[in-house]
């Protein structure tokens, strides 16, 4: 973990879900509350009760200043998971508070005001208003809150030109590519000035190259203004490029929390461990997780590379390569290990012991 | 469909012969159809001897029939006796009354007052303004001919009667839309009735209006609104319901009252819904306020009727033309709108350029009102209806017989009548009752629900109950012949239609226009081609479904997914095949939608047929009318609505029949 993951760690967090449950159906309270019926597979369940499991028994906190992703197959609730966030579901049973608020227990006025304020929403088909031009599109959500013409249209205009839609204001959505029109959604996000940005999906209907400029906005965003994000997914490599921490979803169950690292490097069960076989390792997997121990004489010499212990192992061949001796992995100046070609390329190879990982993870 | 007259494969193998009539029946049963009607079979077949030994197999049994029409005289004359003094009448229906009247009145000073040059350059901006140069142009030249006809005074009169519908007829309709469009339950409540009242024919609302206010402009106003209002209310539900999920929950997601949520993204989303709505709602009411002579409404109807009851199409013609005018200029300017809702709206500029328009447009109208002569000048008028009337005597006297090879069109309406629509009604009045009601139940069954059947053989009980059964039978017969006629043209056009962008390019004006004119004018040109009778009503009524027929049907054939067709293509199907194989079981739907729609629409014109000679249950209620015998009308009236309601439910395809199979 890095010195910026460990500091967040230390904050409270901005959303906390306990034992979240979303079930669809007649009487779907009885199915969290009745142990006997909260076992079944989803097929049993079905059978018996005639209910759908959205979200099961979900647990995660959300930390301040970082990209939460939740990431699962189309059906594993993770679309369902989001929007009980801030009750556009109405989850089942379970709690989320939102800075320590009950979320679950705020009355219409103040849920109206989370929805205001404090969490915005971007949405996978957008969810424009057709009748209206860019410019009041964005300027909706303060319109909504009451703010004065004049202010929101200012306020606005100044959102449209941070996403780079500026000339654009007199558009409508019908007239714009699918990839300006989630701009549109991100701008009037981020027009309210929420503390978190929930996002669902927000890419899944663009075409790929707009994709990728997609998530180098959202990464710039973060980057400026460290804003928290929720963001939902079912691309692992989106969800590997964005997230600080990803939630891996499926049938409604988190089946793995962790960084990228952790995901990649050392699998919960054989289903996260399929889900990543296809991953360029080398590419998520740090030195720090790599290297070696250093003998006495590597520690202390001064000679050859240097390579901080959150760079990457494709960062470190390269380094390596180019030099061809084995570099000194440093973290706060210290040494703390070496990576050598074998190191390496046992990362490429998917070959790192096992009992290596587990002292890293731990 | 798969399993169609096969017997199964151990049967063919063993014993054909013995087995086939087993094995047959067994097929049989597994096709959905015959499991469908199967139960009825069985309910009839120990029902009708039943009925038979009970009460006869004739017309419907007097045993079975409820005499109405001393009850409702008496509550008639009651209503009469008390309408200037009980409560009820003095306080609230005589209030609705006296507004309406009052409304009505102020409108049509007011359109006085402006003079023709003031409307007529009034209508042209409104329409230019709404639909742009064409339509001004359009309502200009229509108003124009109007005066031209000498038809200025009785075109405003209808023109201030309409207005009034209209505005309550919208404001009525988006309330109840509104009703229907943001509760589940209203939704249910509101929906059959409102698709009920859509299907059933405008003659059939006139009575009970009367029956509360008698005859005159009141009447004629509310009888309008209460046809006009269901599309409105239709759409505006349909429009709310059908908005963005999507847009509403990120609607909902940045904290918007539901207050916020249907005055910033539902109504104006719904916006085309609404227009098309009020679109609709003006061309209903024009046909209804056109009709509503017949009871009282004065104007272009009024003498349209009026020259209809002495056979004088020159007449009828001069106040007709006006008529398909004012529904031209109306369906033009109302519905320019929804095409233009794209364009992107301009910044203040345009605004202020929109606002300088208006202002002075109006003051060239005012200026044009304070200036020109407020009545059409007399000298300017043309009377058409003698050149008319002579053209028509020479039609009567070249046209209607004794063409060599072809007869005239008064021999085939001799042969419409004598050999198609006489056999088919003494087919219908000597059918028993019971097979009457157990072939409706079989019909409607076969491609609706429980719940139709039920409710179209009720209906047809009722006509018997209420003793209009031969009446209903003579109505009956002249609509399947009419129905048939245009089944059998609409399907051939729809088909060529959709064979060729090029036919449908040409017929598409002619069946828009078409399609926007009242029904009651359809009567006029019949008239003068076939003289009175029932053949004309047959021709009117063919003439005003086809257009909707065709539509309906075309679309349908058009939208056949061209990957079927390519690929029976590739198997070698012929073009008799393609449409036989692929086009017309795809496009299955649609074509029973045109069929509903025929019948709807035929029925309607074959009841007002009743004016130029048409017989049937639309004659009794003008005949009721005419001698102010309400009971007979009324009851009339109510067996015009079981009919209508009977038609619609035989052929209405439901859309779980649909997936059943």
């Amino acid at each position: 973990m890095t010195a910026a993951d460990t500091r967040v760690a230390d904050q409270p967090p901005v959303f906390s879900v306990r034992n979240l449950w979303k079930v669809f159906g007649p009487r779907a309270e009885r199915v969290p509350a009745t142990p006997e019926l909260a076992e079944l597979s989803p097929e049993a369940l079905r059978e018996r009760t005639g209910c759908t499991v959205g979200v099961r028994d979900v647990s995660f906190d959300v930390r301040p200043g970082e990209v939460f992703v939740v990431m699962g197959l189309s059906g594993s609730g993770k679309s369902t998971l989001v929007r009980c966030l801030t009750r556009l579901i109405e989850p089942t049973s379970g709690s989320i508070a939102i800075d320590g608020e009950d979320v679950c227990a705020m009355d219409r006025n103040a849920l109206r005001e989370l929805r205001r304020r404090r969490a915005a929403m971007v949405f996978q088909h957008f969810g424009l208003l057709p009748h209206r031009t860019v410019l009041d599109n964005v300027a909706y959500g303060l319109e909504i809150q009451g703010v004065p013409k004049l202010r929101r249209r200012a306020k606005a205009a100044e959102m449209i030109e941070k996403v780079g839609l500026s000339g654009m204001e007199g558009r409508r959505p019908a007239q714009l590519s699918g990839g300006q029109q989630q701009r549109v959604g991100l701008a009037r996000a981020l027009a309210a000035d929420p503390e978190v940005l929930l996002f669902d999906e927000p890419f899944s209907a663009l075409d790929p190259l707009i994709r990728r400029d997609m998530q180098e906005e959202v990464v710039r965003l973060h980057r400026d203004e460290g804003r928290t994000m929720v963001f939902i997914t079912h691309d692992l490599a989106e969800a590997l490029h964005i997230g600080d921490r990803i939630a891996l979803m499926r049938g409604g169950r988190v089946v793995q929390c962790g960084t990228p690292e952790e995901i990649v490097g050392s699998p919960a069960d054989d289903y996260v461990r399929d889900f990543v076989r296809d991953v360029p390792r080398e590419q998520v997997i740090t030195v720090r997780r790599a290297m070696r121990p250093a003998t006495l004489a590597e520690a202390r010499g001064s000679s050859g590379p240097t390579v901080a212990a959150g760079t990457t192992v494709a960062e470190a061949i390269d380094v390596v390569a180019r030099d061809g001796s084995p570099a000194r992995v440093l973290d706060d100046g210290r040494c703390v290990g070496i990576v050598d070609f074998k190191c390496l390329l046992r990362v490429v190879a998917g070959l790192e012991g096992p009992g290596r990982l587990e002292k890293a993870a731990a | 469909m798969s399993t169609t007259g096969t017997t199964t494969p151990r049967s063919v193998a063993t014993a054909p012969r013995a087995q086939e009539p087993a094995g047959r029946l067994r097929a049989l049963l597994r096709r959905p159809a015959a499991r469908r009607l199967l139960p009825l079979a069985a309910a009839g077949a120990v029902l009708a001897p039943l009925a038979h030994v009970l009460w006869g197999s004739e017309a419907w049994p007097d045993a079975l029939s409820v005499s109405l029409d001393g009850p409702l005289r008496s509550a008639g004359d009651w209503i009469v006796d008390n309408r200037d003094s009980h409560w009820l009448f003095l306080y609230f229906f005589g209030y609705v009354s006296a507004g309406l009247i009052a409304a009505v009145h102020a409108v049509y000073v007011v359109l006085l007052a402006l003079g023709w040059a003031g409307v007529t350059a009034g209508a042209a901006l409104v329409a230019w303004r709404a639909a742009g140069v064409r339509a001004g142009v359009t309502a200009l030249a229509s108003f124009a001919v109007c005066g031209l006809l000498d038809m200025w005074v009785p075109t405003m009169r209808t023109l201030a009667l309409m207005v009034v519908a209209v505005v309550a007829s919208v404001v009525v309709g988006a309330l109840l839309g509104l009703a229907a469009g943001l509760s589940e339950r209203a939704f249910r409540v509101l929906r059959p009735v409102l698709d009920t009242m859509q299907a059933l024919p405008a003659f059939a609302y006139l009575l009970p209006v009367v029956l509360v206010f008698g005859i005159g402009v009141a009447p004629a106003v509310l009888a309008t609104v209460v046809y006009a209002a269901p599309p409105m209310a239709r759409l505006t539900a349909l429009g709310l319901r059908s908005t963005d999920r999507g847009v509403l929950e990120a609607v909902e997601s940045l904290g918007a009252t539901p207050r916020q949520r249907l005055l910033t993204a539902r109504l104006p989303m719904a916006r085309e819904q609404l227009l098309l709505g009020v679109n609709q709602t003006i061309m209903m009411a024009l046909s209804m306020a056109v009709i509503a002579s017949v009871i009282g409404a004065d104007g272009l109807g009024d003498r349209v009727y009026q020259a209809l009851s002495t056979v004088d199409v020159g007449a009828a013609l001069a106040a007709g033309i006006p008529i398909v005018l004012l529904a031209v200029v109306l369906d033009r300017t109302t519905s320019g709108r929804t095409s233009r809702a794209v364009v992107p709206r301009g910044g203040t500029s345009a605004r202020t350029r929109t606002a300088t328009t208006w202002a002075l447009g109006l003051a060239a109208i005012a200026a044009l009102a304070l200036t020109v002569p407020d009545t059409w000048p007399r000298s300017w008028t043309v009377r058409i209806a003698r050149p008319v009337n002579q053209a028509k005597d020479w039609l009567v006297d070249h046209l209607y017989t004794g063409l060599p090879g072809i007869g005239g069109t008064a021999d085939w309406a001799a042969h419409y009548t004598g050999w198609i629509v006489d056999p088919l009604r003494d087919t219908l009045q000597g059918l028993p009752w019971w097979a009457a009601l157990l072939l409706v139940a079989a019909l409607a069954r076969a491609i609706g629900t429980w719940r139709t059947t039920a409710t179209a053989v009720a209906a047809l009980a009722a006509i018997g109950v209420m003793g209009r059964w031969t009446t209903a039978m003579d109505t009956l017969s002249q609509v399947l012949a009419a129905v048939a006629a245009t089944l059998v043209l609409g399907f051939a056009v729809a088909v060529a239609v959709a064979r060729s962008a090029r036919t449908e390019r040409l017929l598409r004006p002619v069946l828009d226009v078409f399609q926007t004119m009242p029904q009651f004018v359809y009567l006029i040109p019949v008239v003068a081609l076939f003289g009175v009778g029932r053949a004309p009503a047959a021709a009117a009524a063919v003439v005003y479904a086809l257009p909707a027929v065709i539509r309906i049907a075309g679309e349908g054939l058009r939208a056949v997914s061209p990957g079927a067709l390519e690929s029976s293509r590739s198997l070698g199907a012929t073009g008799r095949q393609q449409l036989l194989q692929v086009q017309f079981p795809l496009a299955r739907p649609a074509l029973l939608l045109a069929v509903n729609q025929a019948v709807v629409l035929v029925l309607s014109v074959v009841i007002i047929g009743a004016l130029v000679g048409g017989g049937g249950l639309g004659y009794e209620v003008v005949f009721g009318l005419a001698r102010g015998d309400l009971a007979v009308g009324l009851v009339a009236g109510v067996s015009i609505a079981c009919l209508g309601l009977m038609l619609d439910r035989v052929t209405q395809p439901t859309k779980g029949a649909h997936d059943a199979r």
